[in-house]
C-alpha cells in the first residue's frame, strides 16, 4: 500500500538530537551529517530536540521544504515517540512519514567506542530512512462507545461505583442477583474504623447510599437480575440478562401482611441460615427496593397447593403469582464487576467443630447474633439453647407486627444465657498452606475479632474473651484500635489452635498451644467464634467465566497490573473493585470502586475512540478467504456475512500470528510489514552484525535499560522493534542472512501479563518451527525471554552473539 | 495433593514390612487376597529387606545406613520391573519416600552411597539422580484400596451396614509427607471412605481424632507411661464415641491399640468395647475372606470373635 509518493526521499530529512552531549560526546554528529549531506538527504541537528524550540525546528523545516517523510534520531521512542509523533501530526504529516532512531539507549549509551557508535548511528539512520522509501501511511481508527455502563454487584463496592458514575453524568445499570441491594456491609451491624475507636453503624452510612442508588435518575436498579451472557468488544459489550420474577409489582407497600400471613417458614440466608423468614419476605428491613419477594423453591402456590394467604392479605393488590422471567438486553461501553466475597467454607476444619458443635460459629453469624435485626434482636445468647429455641416454627403466632425486623421473630424469655466465656480462632483458612486452605491474609478478620470482642465487652464487660491469633494485623491507624481493645481487658493467645472439643454440657475446649510461653492450654469457652477467610463469592467466580477475565490462583479476579492498573481487568473496558478482586475492608473496597468507576468514566467519554493503529490490516484483493487466520489467538478475526475475513479492531492486539498463518501474505501489521522489515534489514545491516528482533514491550524496555544501566555490548550488534517475533517469518530470517546477519536472535515478553500469556507460547512454538524449517541456517537463530531488571542477560547474550559473528567475519 | 485419578493399580511392589510379618502376618495376606481380588498388578520381591525405621527412630540406624539401604530396596524394586513401591507400614512409606527425595537433591548423599556400593562390589545397586519419582513411585496400600473403591463395593460380600466405625490414619503417613496426602491432611478420610464402601457407618470425627496412637517408637519402652497415656486418651475419647470397631492403616498403630489395650485396661482399671483391625482386613473380610487363614485373627490380643459372630462371619 503507498500512497502514491515513491519518490524517494527528496522530500526527506533527518533530525539529530545532541541530548546535551548524551548522543554528541559518544557519537560524531558532524561526520554523520556530512555522510548523508553527500547521499542527497537534509540533515538538521540540535541541542535538545524534545524542547519547544525543537520542536519548532522540525515542523518548521517540514513545512519550509514541504517535506513527506522523517526520520528523528534521539533518546528511545518509548520517551518522546508521543510527542513527536504529535508534533509531525500538527503539520499535516502522516504519522507514518515518521521514523524514530533510537540513538542514545540501544547507540550512545551502550557503545563507548566512539567509532563503532558513529558508524551504528549511522546504520541506524539509513534503515529509517530505507523504511520510507516505500511510505505506508497508517489510517486512524475510530469507534464509537456505547455511552452507558454496567456495574454488577451491588455491595458497598458496585454502590460505590455506580454512584460516582452516575454522579458523573454516566446513565449506569447496577444489576444485583439477590432480592435487595446492600452485599455483606448490611450483614455486619456495626463496622470498625481506622480513625475512631468507635464502631459506627453499618446500615447507617448504608442505607442512605442505597436509597440514593434507588432515586438516583441516572442509575437503572436491576435487583434479582443475574447476567447471563456478554459479547461484543470493549466499548460495545452486548449483555443478556436474566429479570427473576419477584411475584410482587411495584405497588407493593412493605406492609409486611403478607409476610405475617404466610404459613411456610425458611431458611433466612441473610441471618445464616436461622428459620426466622417467610416463603414472601424482603431481604431485611432496610431493602432496596422495598418490595417483599416470594421464595418460589418454597411458596405453597407456586408449587401447585391452594394458599394465596398473602394476595388476600395484601391491600394494594401487589401479590402477582403469574409474573414470569423477564429477559434483558443491554448495549454497555464499560463493564465494573463488584461480585464480591463470601465466608471461607470451615466445615472444612472439622478439628474446630464447625456443623458438628452447635456453640462454634463464624464471625459473621455473630455478627448477625449481635445485629438487632439479627434474630436474636441483638442478644447476645448461646446458639445452643438458642436454636432450641428457634427451632420450633412461630409462624402463627408471630403477631409483632414491628416493621424493623418483622420478619424476625424470636423469644428469648426461656432461659437461653449469655455466653460468658469466648475464644475466638484467627486465621481459619487464611495463611494456611494445607490442602483447602489459603495462603493469603484475609485482611478483615483480625480487625472483625477486635472488633467484637470490644462491642461483647461494653455491653456484657463481665464476659471473658480471649482472641487465638498467629500475628495481628491491625494495620495502618488499626493498630490505635487494638491498642484500645487491649485494655479492655480482651486476652491474647499467640497460637492457632488444635482442636476444638465439645462437653456433654455443650460447653467447649480450646486446645491451643501458646507459642509465647510454649505451654499447651485449654481454654473453657460458651462461644467459639472462628475467623473465616474471605474467598471469592461464588457470584465473583461465575462472572469470571461468563466474562472470561483472569483469576488468580484462589479464583479472585485479577487485575491487570497489582500497582500501576489495579482495578483493569485482564480485558479492556471492563473493571474490578471490592473484593471480587482480593480480600479488604469496607474502606478499601470503597476507594477502590471510586477508581474503578473513574476508570470506566474515562474509558467511555474518550469517544470516538481512537485505536492504536499498529494493528492487523486485510488485504481483501490478496486474501483467498482460506480462513486460515480466524485461529487468531484472541478471536479478533472473524468472517462477516459476505464470506470477507473482518478484524475487530478493539480486539486485535497486533501480535502478528495470523501474519505466519496467512500463506498469501495478505493479513500485515501496519507499521510492521514484510516490506518495511526488509527495507529495515537491508538498511541497518553490515557484513558479521548479529541482528536482534525485538518484542516491542518488555523486551524493547529491557534493551533500552541496558543502556540506563551502564552496560556495554558490541556496535555490531543491531535491533529491530516487531511487535513480537510472530511477524518474523522464514523469509524475513533469510533476508537478514542474505544481508550479512552472522546471528538472529528473537528478543521475546515474558508470559507475565494475560496478553503475554497467550502470547509467549505461540512464540516459543513459532521459533522452534522456524529453526527446524531453515535447517543448517537454523543453528544460527536464537531465542532469548527478557525481564526488564535482566540487562546483564541480555547484554551478555549481545556480547557473546556478536562475538561469534566477528568470528565468522 | 495426590490426585487419587493418579494412583496406579500397575507394577506395585508390595513392600513386605516386618512389623507386619512378625505381628500381624495376616495384614499382609489380607492385603494380597484384597489385591488379587481387585486385579492388582503386583510383586512380593524376596531380596527386598528392612527400611530399617524401627531402627532408625530408636536410634539404632542413622540417616546415611537407612538412606543407602533405601537405595538398595529401589534398586530391587526397578530391577524386577515394579518400581512403585507400595508399603503396607506407614513408616516405610515415610522413610522410603524421605529417602528418596534425600538421594534425587542432595548430591554428598548419593555419592556417599553410591561410593559404599562400588566399593563393595554392588555396581548394580547405584542409584542415580532421578531413578525413583519420590511423588509418584511410593503409595500405601490404602490408597490403592481407596482407588478401586468402587470395585470394592460391588465386590462385597458381607455388609457391614451399621457397624460404628473410627478410623485411625498414621501420622508417619499424612503428618510427615503432609503435601502428599490423597485429600485433605488435616482431616484424612481414606480409611472412612472404604470403610464405608464396606457399609460401615464411620464415625467421621471424634475427639482427637488427630492425636498420636502414643506408640512413639522408643518412646513406648523409654516413657511408657505417657505413651500408654495417650493411647488411654485417644480409647476413652473413641469409646466416648461409641465405636465398636477401629480400623488402622499401619503395624505400629495396631501394635500400640491391639496389643496394650488389654495392658491399658488392667492398669489403669477400665474396660472399653471396641475390637482393631487393619483396613485391608477389613476390606478382606467384607469380600469374603476367611477370618483366620487369610485375615490372620488369631494374632491379635483383642479378640474378633464377638464382633465376627455379630456381624455373621462366624
Ligand atoms: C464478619 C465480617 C465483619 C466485617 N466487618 C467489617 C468492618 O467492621 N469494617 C470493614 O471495613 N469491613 C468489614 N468487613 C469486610 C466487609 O464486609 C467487606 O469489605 C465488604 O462488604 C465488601 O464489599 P463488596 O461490595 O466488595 O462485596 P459484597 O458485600 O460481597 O457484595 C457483592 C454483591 O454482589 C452480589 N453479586 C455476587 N455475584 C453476583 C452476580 N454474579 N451477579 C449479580 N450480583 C452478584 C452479591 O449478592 C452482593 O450483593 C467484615 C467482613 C465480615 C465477613
Ligand atoms: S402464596 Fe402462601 S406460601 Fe406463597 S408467599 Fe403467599 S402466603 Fe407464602
Ligand atoms: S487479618 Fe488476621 S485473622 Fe485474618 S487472615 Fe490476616 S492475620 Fe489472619
Amino acid at each position: 500500500m503507498t500512497d502514491g509518493t515513491t519518490d524517494g526521499l527528496d522530500k526527506a530529512a533527518v533530525f539529530i538530537c545532541h541530548c546535551s552531549g548524551n548522543i554528541s560526546e559518544h557519537v560524531d554528529i558532524d561526520a554523520v551529517k556530512k555522510t548523508l549531506k553527500a547521499e542527497g538527504i537534509s540533515v538538521f541537528d540540535y541541542e535538545y530536540l524534545c524542547s519547544s524550540q525543537g520542536q519548532s525546528l522540525i515542523k518548521n523545516k517540514i513545512l519550509e521544504g514541504n517535506l513527506d517523510r522523517v526520520v528523528i534520531g534521539s533518546c528511545t521512542p518509548s520517551k518522546h515517540g508521543t510527542l513527536f509523533k504529535k508534533c509531525v501530526q500538527e503539520t499535516g504529516l502522516n504519522r507514518g512519514g515518521l521514523e524514530i532512531a533510537n540513538l542514545r539507549e540501544q547507540c550512545a549509551w551502550v557503545h563507548p567506542d566512539r567509532t563503532g557508535a558513529t558508524e551504528k548511528a549511522l546504520s541506524l539512520l539509513r534503515a529509517k530512512l530505507k523504511r520510507l522509501e516505500n511510505i505506508e501511511p497508517l489510517e486512524e481508527i475510530k469507534v464509537d462507545i456505547a455511552q452507558q455502563a454496567l456495574v454488577i454487584g451491588g455491595g458497598i463496592a458496585g454502590i460505590t461505583a455506580a454512584l460516582n458514575l452516575a454522579d458523573n453524568g454516566i446513565s449506569t445499570f447496577l444489576v444485583e442477583k439477590d432480592s435487595s441491594i446492600g452485599g455483606q456491609m448490611a450483614k455486619i451491624g456495626k463496622i470498625f474504623s481506622p480513625d475512631k475507636l468507635a464502631e459506627e453503624c453499618a446500615m447507617c452510612s448504608l442505607s442512605p447510599l442505597m436509597n440514593e442508588v434507588a432515586a438516583h435518575p441516572k442509575i437503572s436498579l436491576l435487583t434479582w437480575t443475574e447476567i447471563e451472557s456478554l459479547s461484543g468488544s470493549a466499548g460495545n459489550f452486548m449483555v443478556r440478562l436474566k429479570k427473576k420474577p419477584r411475584y410482587v409489582k411495584d405497588s407493593c407497600t412493605a406492609c409486611g401482611r403478607c409476610s405475617r400471613v404466610c404459613p411456610v417458614p425458611v431458611e433466612d440466608e441473610f441471618n445464616c441460615g436461622y428459620m426466622d423468614k417467610k416463603a414472601i419476605s424482603l431481604r431485611f428491613s432496610q431493602s432496596v427496593p422495598k418490595i417483599y419477594c416470594i421464595d418460589p423453591d418454597y411458596c405453597l402456590q407456586l408449587n401447585g397447593e391452594a394458599c394465596g394467604k398473602c394476595a388476600t392479605a395484601c391491600k394494594t393488590g401487589a401479590i402477582d403469582f403469574s409474573q414470569k422471567e423477564e429477559i434483558i438486553e443491554l448495549n454497555v461501553g464499560a463493564v465494573i464487576v463488584a461480585t464480591g466475597f463470601e465466608e471461607y467454607d470451615v466445615s472444612q476444619k472439622p478439628q474446630y467443630g464447625y456443623g458438628i458443635f452447635e456453640n462454634v460459629l463464624t464471625q459473621m453469624e455473630l455478627a448477625r447474633i449481635m445485629g438487632i435485626n439479627g434474630p436474636t434482636k441483638g442478644e447476645l445468647l448461646r446458639i445452643s439453647d438458642f436454636s432450641k429455641l428457634s427451632n420450633a416454627p412461630k409462624s402463627a403466632t408471630c403477631t409483632s407486627g414491628c416493621e424493623s425486623s418483622s420478619d424476625h421473630s424470636s423469644d428469648n424469655s426461656s432461659g437461653a444465657e449469655t455466653p460468658k466465656r469466648i475464644v475466638m480462632i484467627q486465621c481459619v483458612g487464611s495463611r494456611d498452606e494445607k490442602e483447602g486452605g489459603n495462603r493469603y491474609c484475609s485482611r478483615y478478620c483480625c480487625m472483625a475479632a477486635l472488633k467484637h470482642a470490644s462491642l461483647i465487652k461494653k455491653k456484657y464487660p463481665e464476659t471473658e474473651i480471649t482472641i487465638c491469633y498467629i500475628d495481628v494485623r491491625a494495620f495502618g491507624f488499626y493498630e490505635n484500635y487494638y491498642r484500645a481493645v487491649q485494655e479492655t481487658g480482651v486476652n491474647f493467645v499467640r497460637g492457632r489452635p488444635a482442636e476444638v472439643i465439645e462437653k456433654p454440657d455443650k460447653s467447649l475446649v480450646v486446645r491451643v498451644e501458646d507459642t509465647l510461653n510454649q505451654k499447651i492450654r485449654e481454654l473453657p469457652a460458651d462461644l467459639v467464634v472462628l475467623s473465616a477467610a474471605m474467598v471469592p463469592s461464588p457470584g465473583t467466580r461465575k462472572i469470571a467465566s461468563v466474562l472470561n477475565l483472569s483469576q488468580d490462583e484462589s479464583g479472585f479476579i485479577k487485575e491487570r497490573h497489582s500497582k500501576l492498573k489495579p482495578v483493569d481487568s485482564s480485558l479492556d473496558g471492563i473493571f474490578v473493585c471490592g473484593t471480587a478482586q482480593s480480600p479488604k475492608d469496607v474502606t478499601d473496597a470503597i476507594a477502590q470502586a471510586g477508581l474503578a468507576a473513574v476508570r470506566a468514566r474515562a474509558f467511555i467519554t474518550d469517544s470516538p475512540k481512537s485505536l492504536d493503529n499498529e494493528i492487523a490490516a486485510i488485504n481483501q484483493l490478496l486474501c483467498t478467504r482460506c480462513g486460515e487466520c480466524l485461529k487468531c489467538p484472541f478471536n479478533a478475526l472473524s468472517l462477516n456475512e459476505s464470506g470477507r475475513v473482518v478484524l475487530d479492531p478493539l480486539i486485535c492486539t497486533g501480535c502478528g500470528y495470523c501474519t505466519e498463518l496467512c500463506k498469501d501474505g495478505a493479513v500485515q501489521v501496519a507499521g510492521f510489514t514484510k516490506s518495511q522489515l526488509k527495507a529495515e534489514i537491508e538498511g541497518v545491516l553490515e557484513e558479521g552484525d548479529m541482528l536482534g528482533f525485538v518484542n516491542s514491550g518488555i523486551a524493547s524496555l529491557t534493551c533500552d535499560n541496558i543502556g540506563n544501566s551502564v552496560l556495554t555490548y558490541p556496535s555490531n550488534v543491531k535491533l529491530i522493534k516487531v511487535p513480537t517475533t510472530l511477524v518474523v517469518g522464514r523469509d524475513l530470517v533469510l533476508h537478514a542472512f542474505k544481508h550479512g546477519a552472522s546471528s538472529v536472535l528473537f528478543v521475546e515478553d515474558p508470559p507475565d501479563s494475560p496478553r503475554a500469556e497467550v502470547i509467549y507460547p505461540l512464540t516459543t512454538s513459532h521459533f522452534k518451527k522456524l529453526k527446524e524449517e531453515l535447517g543448517d541456517s537454523g543453528s544460527r537463530i536464537y531465542f532469548k525471554k527478557t525481564y526488564v531488571p535482566n540487562t546483564k542477560g541480555l547484554a551478555g547474550t549481545f556480547t557473546s552473539l556478536a562475538r561469534e559473528g566477528e568470528m565468522i567475519k | 495433593m495426590k490426585a487419587i485419578e493418579s494412583i496406579p493399580d500397575r507394577k506395585l511392589l508390595l513392600f513386605k514390612s516386618c512389623m507386619v510379618g512378625q505381628e500381624y502376618p495376616g495384614v499382609e495376606t489380607a492385603t494380597r487376597y484384597v489385591f488379587d481380588r481387585l486385579g492388582v498388578d503386583y510383586c512380593i520381591n524376596d531380596e527386598q529387606s528392612c527400611c530399617t525405621g524401627i531402627g532408625h527412630y530408636t536410634d539404632v540406624f542413622e540417616g546415611l545406613t537407612t538412606t543407602a539401604i533405601a537405595a538398595r530396596n529401589f534398586a530391587v524394586a526397578r530391577k524386577c520391573g515394579y518400581p512403585n513401591i507400595t508399603c503396607l507400614c506407614s513408616t516405610c512409606y515415610a522413610i522410603n519416600k524421605e529417602a528418596c527425595e534425600l538421594l534425587n537433591t542432595n548430591t554428598e548423599v548419593r555419592d556417599k552411597v553410591n561410593s559404599i556400593f562400588i566399593e563393595k562390589g554392588f555396581d548394580d545397586l547405584v542409584y542415580e539422580k532421578g531413578d525413583m519419582n519420590p511423588r509418584t513411585n511410593f503409595y500405601h496400600a490404602v490408597e490403592i484400596l481407596l482407588s478401586k473403591v468402587g470395585k470394592i463395593q460391588e465386590e462385597k460380600k458381607f455388609d457391614f451396614s451399621g457397624i460404628r466405625a473410627a478410623a485411625h490414619h498414621a501420622c508417619h503417613y499424612y503428618k510427615v509427607k503432609y503435601l502428599d496426602v490423597v485429600g485433605n491432611p488435616e482431616n484424612p478420610q481414606l480409611i472412612d471412605t472404604i470403610a464405608e464402601a464396606c457399609g460401615a457407618s464411620p464415625v467421621r470425627w471424634y475427639e482427637d481424632r488427630t492425636l498420636t496412637c502414643g506408640m512413639g517408637f522408643s518412646q513406648l519402652h523409654l516413657n511408657k507411661s505417657t505413651s500408654l497415656q495417650v493411647t488411654k486418651t485417644k480409647l476413652d475419647s473413641l469409646q466416648r464415641a461409641g465405636v465398636e470397631l477401629m480400623i488402622h492403616m499401619c503395624p505400629n498403630c495396631h501394635i500400640q491399640y491391639d496389643r496394650y489395650q488389654p495392658v491399658i485396661e488392667k492398669e489403669f482399671g477400665v474396660e472399653y468395647d471396641m475390637v482393631h483391625m487393619n483396613i485391608a482386613q477389613f476390606v478382606a473380610l467384607s469380600l469374603g475372606a476367611d477370618p483366620y487363614k487369610v485375615c490372620g485373627f488369631q494374632t491379635h490380643s483383642v479378640p474378633l470373635e464377638g464382633f465376627l459372630e455379630k456381624t455373621g462371619i462366624i
